[in-house]
């Protein structure tokens, strides 16, 4: 798990360093030789591990399915709730679930890449 | 976490627009009542919507903060029934007349088609806001 917890630390997402921010880094330069020490701060202080977002976010799909059961259940029951209630609880169950299976592809994905570097 | 933006809304409009459904409902099958529960004809209950700041945590910043919809009032229609001669109605006042309901059928209906619309109109912008939401996640793909 360590190697899956270290992604934790991989806050400043290169996406940031795009074409359209090293225009402003030419202008200033004083900002340039600011960037690389915010950086290595947020390197030196152990962000929350992966292993912990990603259990947070199987905690949270495990939440809405059992309450998409609980308001299904009380709809076939007659006691409360709409039957439109019950149909989108379970759509937003079914979309953190893809959002969760989308997580762990991307997860495994980047996985696979590190491990197809040649060493 | 809300993954699926304006759902609240459309859930509430949603519940909105059920209420005047089972409203008209109740006014279409009361429309030959000569005594309801007060003794007098069956008086046209009329829905009113109000609109109903949600409160989000997330989503309240200033002015943006989501409008939802909830029903405001059931009144009672008070315009006068329809007087019909039929002395041998148990309701019948004196002179032999019956005091109908004031509902009015084709009203009813116009009110059925218009709330059943708006209920599909908001089915879709919920079918939509899931399609968006999982298109979203396509993004990775």
């Amino acid at each position: 798990m360590s190697l899956i917890g270290s992604i934790g630390n991989l806050t400043p997402s290169p996406l940031q360093r795009l074409p359209g921010t090293q225009r402003t880094d030419a202008l200033a330069p004083g900002i340039q030789a600011l960037a690389p020490k915010s950086l290595a701060g947020l390197e030196a202080t152990p962000t929350a591990g992966f292993g912990k977002i990603f259990e947070q976010l199987v905690n949270t799909v495990e939440a809405k399915q059992s309450d998409a059961a609980n308001i299904t259940k009380s709809v076939l029951l007659g006691q409360e709730g709409q039957l439109h209630q019950s149909v989108i609880s379970m759509q937003e169950a079914s979309v953190a679930f893809s959002l969760m299976v989308e997580v762990r592809n991307k997860l495994v994905e980047s996985y696979q890449e590190l491990m197809r570097m040649p060493v | 976490m809300n993954l699926i933006t304006g759902i609240d809304v459309t859930s509430s409009a949603l519940n909105a627009q059920r209420t005047r459904l089972d409203i008209v409902a109740q006014n279409i099958a009361n429309a030959q009542t000569t005594r309801s529960v007060d003794g007098r004809p069956y008086q046209r209950k009329v829905v009113t919507f109000e609109t109903e700041l949600l409160r989000q945590s997330g989503a309240v910043r200033g002015s943006a903060a989501p409008t939802a919809v909830r029903v405001a009032s059931i009144q009672t229609d008070n315009t006068p029934g329809q007087k019909v001669y039929d002395p041998q109605n148990p309701d019948a006042a004196a002179d032999g007349t019956v005091t109908m309901p004031n509902v009015n059928l084709a009203y009813e209906m116009v009110d059925l088609i218009t709330a059943t619309r708006a209920y599909e109109a908001n089915l879709s912008v919920a079918k939509n806001a899931r399609q968006i939401a999982m298109k979203t996640l396509e993004i990775g793909k």
